[in-house]
């Protein structure tokens, strides 16, 4: 074995091998083994991640092989191999780093849980999944790594699994993500089916030849292959990066420890459908149709999903309406074939996002569980560096510059604008209101946190005190990449030649126009604060500032003026009303009907009572001819070769 | 002609011989109460074997007495594989014949000359090693099965399947004497030429497949000639049952494949086509039958009876490709019939035999392991992911699809999943439903250890086939032409 | 010559026939066996006629001079009432002998000489002093020596079954072992008791 295939398989194998560590053997190596056994398994990750990203972005290095045939029947081989690029490499710094950030917090965060390395078990297992995932140069494995996050992610949210709204939750996130997964299974079985094959190379190869492919699948309407291609995968990214209408599932998987709502549902699993869809770029720049139905998709994802963050009380939903709306953003990145721009966005979303989460998480600690922000207040002075850790997150958030989110939803934006895809209008409405409302709800939280007067208790303000530094330092390492990585990223991810072959930009990309315009980051960051975003910024802030800071009574003067609108927030567009009306309704009765209909009629009274009397005739009759006679027995085989030898004597 | 034949290629087979005299001698002096020193002889003489048969693999076929044995990799591989099988028959099936008084020199001497006569069967190149093979393994398997002398279901179990088993041999026979006249050579390979030289008459090479074809599907049980299986896997103690269901079957296909695949390829188009008929009808009959059984011996029988039915999936595709499917098939099979009956051994006792299925009634709640382990194997015989069922399943479903066969295969898929049903039924017994019998479950260290790994292997094999799917693949590209 | 040969095929051949039918009608098991003989008879009269002697006069020695006679003894010391074996016999009759009567037609069609025609094989004439045990022999040991041992092997096979199933230790049964009787000391016997007067013996 060469060392770099070493390398490359220490990466995914060092948090598997913490994971297993922990998992089964967590009684025998006790607490601090689980957490220095996982912890160094992804900091090993990380380590390796790091060499292997600089060998790609120094030395040019790339890597396509299959390590290991897990099967091959006829002419199908499924694989298990890895394509190191720089997306690849993009992807394992993120997920590596923030992975090893919630590690260390965990040790905090969980000190007190009984299930501490069952959680430190899961969240190594994680991070091996989706390393695998990132890593993969086929669908097979993608689709696996793709299950496997799920899995976790399912696990972690019903961690606490004594509370019935975990456990509703993580059903909830099973049954959401299943109808994703059976579009992305049904895409994949497409690809499979029209290039026979599941390896990357060889299908991006055909995609070229299949451009102008019809598939009729119902009779009478031919569509383009490729459009339906992309849009069964785009199904499958709308169930893990939760776009509407499968969304519904990510605010309740806040029920979950904090710590994987930072790593699983803000930085890493979530942005798996953004990733997907970047890695497929050849076959997406096949089809305008499917790109446009991302685009749309993503900006009222955006859009919608940043106006409930209004409203929201509990600091972590708050958090997670956020995350969706920039889950939006980054699809609308795709639609206008922006990749490098949607994945970039993707880093630096990963790092403020954890941030923001690890701080909710930090005052949630610090207000023993407490998650209500109309219990808190002032927090300032008690958690100074949650305080400014959180400045820097919300910042970035807001997209104020030089913060890292202002580059890159700032060049969504600009993206946007260039674009001329169809719908593209309606996105560039969507994600600039939504730059206003992402600055007022990210401000709201933070002065409802740490401004204004202390609203909690007697008891537990007695108690409040900065949380110990496990979970201070993941917010420090965590602020520093939300403050940069931006500014240090935009030039070479966006307008170098980074991602070279690794994404393919269609002619008609905006990223190219962008290009065109690029004069440096001084100049970019000067310009941007000319323009309209940003000042949609300030005022959104400026806005959050006078009603939570200056005139405390104007929100509720408002909710009370705004009856009807708040109620249709508050219901969260009635998505769940109507998937419980709709769908689950929906499917009572018709699985009532079903059961009367079908089950006791057709299956329990025609095809069990009746296929057990079929099997029961049969049966019988087939007892009848296995009398225990031998000379039955012996007749029966004489008459058998009588029969072929009849058939066989006629034919010849 | 004078010359010494050559006996290297054939060291495995001589070396049994051998030992196997020397065990059935050695037996004669040792009394009842020291007769584990048997089962090690055995152990010993079989493991021993195996050491030959791994120690050298021949890259090509090399031929030897008068051409009538063929040494290849293939050969080799199912060799092995029936010697295991055999050496896991001995450790399961031992507590239980002690408990029966069926501990005899001749248990295991009769089931080690029966493996000899696999080995022949297998390295067979020859109309007459084939059929002296076949008569060496059947010969001890209805002693075998009559071996509980006082059991009057064993001996009629024994007399049923003696009857029968000449009636297919004579079958059998009556096809080669056929083929011999038309070709006037029992070597396979003659045969082969002289059927493909066009110069044999259609109707003298149909009559004779048609025979020769109902005498393989005897031995393997297919339908219509399969009424011996139900009584005899209920009939015979189940240590025998064990033996009969397992390592023969592998014999079996290797049969099939050199007989047919080697010899008769030739008549590719005609067995084909009987083929096709034969795995329908066992297909059909094996699952939709399984379904009323109440006896879980008797279950596994038809159950057996539509795995057969699949093997020939892979056997009709007459392809390199189908015969690796084939072999395959045959050798995850055999794992999990090992599993079913050594759990069926591991929890009769004496007096009783599990071998009801309402004695598996809450199983989990006795033994939960190896409720798992039964889980396991229940699984994979339905064909369902991630165990190593479906993996057979679907490469010899993918080869009949490949050669052509796209109806079969949706008849196939379709009454694997009726037949899903009633290895469901064993699970929902062991999970759902309260225990009725409570008595502790016993068995030796070694036989959990051994029947444990069994279980296991069904479900790494199920997420790791290839090791398993390439051997195979390489096997038969290196032996068939 | 050749027509006298031709002749002699039909006599004995019919003669097999005929044996064979006997031995599955007759209602006698005695007399079912004694067709049989005849049957061994007939088919080493057309061995002879192939030249094949020694195949011929082995047959008459060894299945009808032990086999036969050994069926015999134990057909007539089990008194087997075949009646009650055959009950079913008419009844299966119609099916039964429908299906025979077809097959018989098929095989009778597809061994029709023509089929074999193209075969053309003519045995070469042997020489004056050519031995037919001695080639048999030879052959046996050479060229058929793998089939021969295997043979061999499962007449083996035979014995140990045949012992296995048939051959029991009665152990209610008293019978005396005189290598004991040999070995017996006078300690195994005999055991010298002293009685001090006025004590029982225990």
């Amino acid at each position: 074995m060469s060392a770099t295939k070493a390398l490359l398989l220490l990466i995914p194998l060092a948090p598997l091998f913490g994971a297993l560590l922990a998992g089964l053997f967590g009684r025998a190596i006790g607490r601090t083994g689980a957490h220095l056994a996982t912890i160094l398994g992804v900091a090993t990750a990380l380590g390796a991640a790091l060499v292997v990203a600089n060998m790609v972005f120094a030395q040019g290095f790339r890597y396509n092989e299959n390590l290991y045939t897990w099967l091959s029947i006829g002419t199908l081989q499924l694989n298990v191999g890895f394509l190191i690029d720089p997306l690849t490499a993009t992807m394992m710094v993120v997920v590596t780093f923030v992975s090893l950030m919630v590690h260390i917090y965990t040790i905090g965060y969980m000190h007190e849980d009984p299930g501490y390395q069952r959680f430190f078990s899961y969240i190594a297992l994680f991070t091996f999944a989706m390393l695998m995932l990132v890593m993969s140069n086929n669908f097979l494995q993608l689709f696996f790594g793709w299950e496997a996050v799920g899995l976790v992610s399912y696990l972690l949210i019903g961690f606490w699994f004594t509370r019935p709204t975990a456990v509703y939750a993580n059903m909830k996130a099973f049954l959401v993500n299943r109808v994703g997964d059976f579009g992305f299974l049904l895409g994949i079985g497409m690809v499979l089916a029209y290039t026979g094959s599941l390896d990357y190379t060889t299908v991006f190869g055909f995609a070229q030849g299949l451009g102008g492919s019809m598939v009729t699948l119902i009779p009478g309407h031919a569509w383009s292959l490729m459009t339906v291609i992309c849009i069964l995968l785009f199904i499958g990214a709308m169930g893990k990066s939760a776009q509407m209408p499968l969304h519904v599932w990510l605010p309740d998987s806040m029920e979950g420890p904090t710590p994987i709502s930072a790593l699983i549902h803000a930085a890493t699993m979530v942005t798996a459908g953004i990733f997907m869809v970047s890695r497929m770029s050849p076959l997406f720049e096949m089809s305008a149709t499917a790109r446009s139905v991302v685009l749309v998709i993503g900006a009222t994802t955006a859009l919608f999903m940043a106006f409930l963050g209004i409203i929201q009380y509990d600091i972590k939903r708050v958090v997670a309406y956020s995350t969706l709306s920039q889950l939006g953003y980054m699809t609308v990145a795709l639609g206008v074939s922006a990749y490098p721009v949607a994945i970039f966005h993707l880093a630096t979303h990963a790092f403020f996002k954890a941030l923001l989460f690890l701080g909710a998480g930090s005052v949630i600690h610090a207000m023993h569980h407490e998650q209500d922000m109309r219990h808190m207040g002032g927090l300032r002075k008690h958690l100074p560096i949650t305080y400014w850790t959180a400045v820097v997150g919300s910042l970035a958030l807001a997209g104020i510059p030089p913060f890292a989110g202002f580059y890159s939803k700032d060049l969504i934006i600009e993206a946007v604008q260039a674009s001329h895809a169809a719908g593209s209008e309606y996105a560039l409405f969507a994600v600039m209101a939504g730059v206003f409302i992402t600055a007022f709800y990210s401000f709201r939280m933070l002065f409802m946190t740490f401004h204004g007067d202390e609203r909690m208790d007697h008891h537990t303000r007695e108690h409040l005190h900065e949380s110990p530094w496990v979970i201070t330092l993941p917010l420090v390492l965590l602020a520093i990449p939300s403050l940069l990585s931006g500014l240090m990223g935009v030039q070479p991810l966006v307008f170098g030649d980074y991602f070279g072959s690794a994404i393919v930009l269609g002619p008609d990309s905006p990223v190219l126009e962008l290009r065109k315009e690029w004069e440096g980051v001084l100049h970019f960051t000067l310009h941007g604060m000319t323009a309209l975003p940003f000042f949609l910024a300030l005022s959104g802030i400026a806005l959050s500032a006078w009603m939570y800071l200056l005139r405390p009574d104007v929100p509720a003067a408002i909710k009370a003026r705004m009856g009807g609108i708040y109620t249709l927030l508050d219901n969260k567009y009635y998505f769940d009303r109507f998937n419980e009306v709709v769908f689950a309704g929906g499917a009572q009765v018709l699985g009532g009907g079903l059961f009367r209909i079908g089950d006791q009629t057709i299956i329990d009274g025609g095809l069990v009572n009746g296929s057990a009397a079929l099997v029961a005739r049969g049966a019988g009759l087939i007892r009848r001819l296995q009398t225990g006679f031998l000379y039955n027995y012996a007749f029966m085989m004489i008459f058998g070769v009588f029969a072929l030898l009849t058939i066989w004597l006629f034919k010849a | 002609m004078s010359t010494i034949p050559n006996f290297a290629p054939a060291a495995a087979e001589i070396l049994l011989l051998a030992l196997v005299s020397l065990v059935l001698v050695i037996d004669l002096y040792i009394d009842q109460a020291r007769r584990a020193l048997t089962y090690y002889l055995s152990q010993g003489t079989v493991l021993l074997t195996v050491l030959v048969l791994v120690n050298h693999v021949n890259t090509a076929p090399v031929f030897t007495f008068s051409n009538m044995f063929v040494d290849d990799t293939l050969g080799r591989v199912l060799k092995v594989l029936v010697l295991l099988t055999v050496s896991v028959v001995f450790a399961y099936g031992r507590q239980y014949a002690e408990e029966r008084d069926m501990l005899k020199g001749e248990f295991f001497s009769l089931i080690l000359f029966a493996t000899l006569g696999m080995m022949v069967l297998i390295s067979a190149n020859h109309f007459l090693t084939l059929y002296l093979g076949l008569e060496l393994l059947a010969l001890a398997q209805y002693a075998l099965v009559a071996l509980q002398r006082d059991s009057a279901r064993a001996t009629e179990a024994a007399m049923k399947y003696f009857v029968l088993g000449a009636l297919a041999s004579g079958l059998l026979l009556y096809g080669m004497s056929m083929i011999y006249g038309g070709t006037g050579s029992l070597n396979l390979q003659e045969v082969a030429q002289g059927l493909a030289s066009g110069r044999v008459d259609h109707v003298v090479a149909s009559v004779g497949l048609v025979f020769i074809v109902a005498g393989l599907a005897f031995k393997l049980g297919v339908v219509p000639f399969h009424m011996w299986i139900p009584d005899v896997y209920e009939g015979a103690p189940t240590a025998v049952t064990l033996f009969i269901g397992s390592a023969p079957k592998i014999a079996g296909v290797a049969f099939f494949v050199r007989m047919l695949g080697e010899g008769l390829a030739p008549l590719a188009h005609d067995w084909q086509q009987m083929l096709v008929l034969l795995a329908v009808v066992s297909m059909a009959l094996g699952n939709i039958t399984a379904i009323a059984q109440t006896n879980l011996k008797r279950m596994l029988a038809y159950s057996t009876i539509s795995h057969m039915g699949f093997v020939l999936l892979g056997i009709l595709a007459a392809t390199q490709q189908g015969y690796a499917a084939a072999t395959f098939y045959i050798s995850t099979y055999t794992l999990m019939a090992l599993g079913a009956f050594g759990v069926m051994l591991l929890l009769s006792r004496a007096g009783f035999e599990a071998e009801q299925l309402n004695d598996y009634k809450g199983l989990n709640k006795r033994n939960p392991w190896f409720a798992l382990i039964m889980l396991l194997v229940m699984i994979s015989m339905a064909g369902i992911p991630p165990s190593v069922g479906f993996f057979a399943k679907l490469s010899v479903l993918r080869a009949a699809l490949d050669a052509g066969y796209t109806w079969l295969v949706v008849v196939a898929v379709l009454l694997s999943l009726i037949g899903a049903f009633y290895y469901l039924r064993v699970i929902k017994l062991m999970y759902m439903d309260e225990p009725e019998d409570t008595s502790p479950i016993g068995g030796d260290l070694d036989v959990r250890v051994l029947l444990s790994v069994n279980g296991l292997a069904v479900l790494l094999f199920g997420i790791l086939p290839q090791p398993l799917l390439s051997l195979f693949n390489h096997a038969v590209v290196q032996s068939l032409r | 010559m050749i027509d006298f040969s031709v002749f002699v095929f039909y006599a004995f051949a019919a003669v097999l026939l005929a044996a064979g039918a006997g031995v599955i009608v007759s209602r006698n098991p005695v007399h079912a066996a004694l067709w049989l003989v005849l049957a061994f008879f007939s088919g080493s009269g057309l061995w002879m006629l192939l030249e094949a002697e020694f195949l011929a006069i082995s047959l008459v020695l060894v299945y009808v001079g032990a086999v036969m006679v050994l069926f015999l003894f134990v057909v007539m010391m089990l008194d087997i009432n075949l009646d009650r074996l055959r009950e079913g016999f008419w009844r299966y009759f119609p099916v039964g002998g429908l299906v025979a009567l077809l097959m018989v037609g098929e095989l009778v069609l597809a061994s029709l000489s023509k089929n074999f025609a193209t075969m053309g094989r003519n045995l070469p004439a042997a020489p004056a002093d050519y031995s037919n045990t001695r080639e048999l022999g030879m052959l046996l040991y050479t060229q058929y020596l793998y089939p021969f041992e295997l043979a061999a092997v499962i007449l083996l096979v035979a014995i140990v079954a045949a012992i296995a199933l048939t051959l029991r230790r009665r152990t209610n049964t008293k019978y005396q072992n005189p290598a004991q009787q040999v070995r017996v000391k006078r300690a195994d016997r005999v055991r010298m008791v002293d009685i001090a007067s006025g004590e029982t013996a225990e």
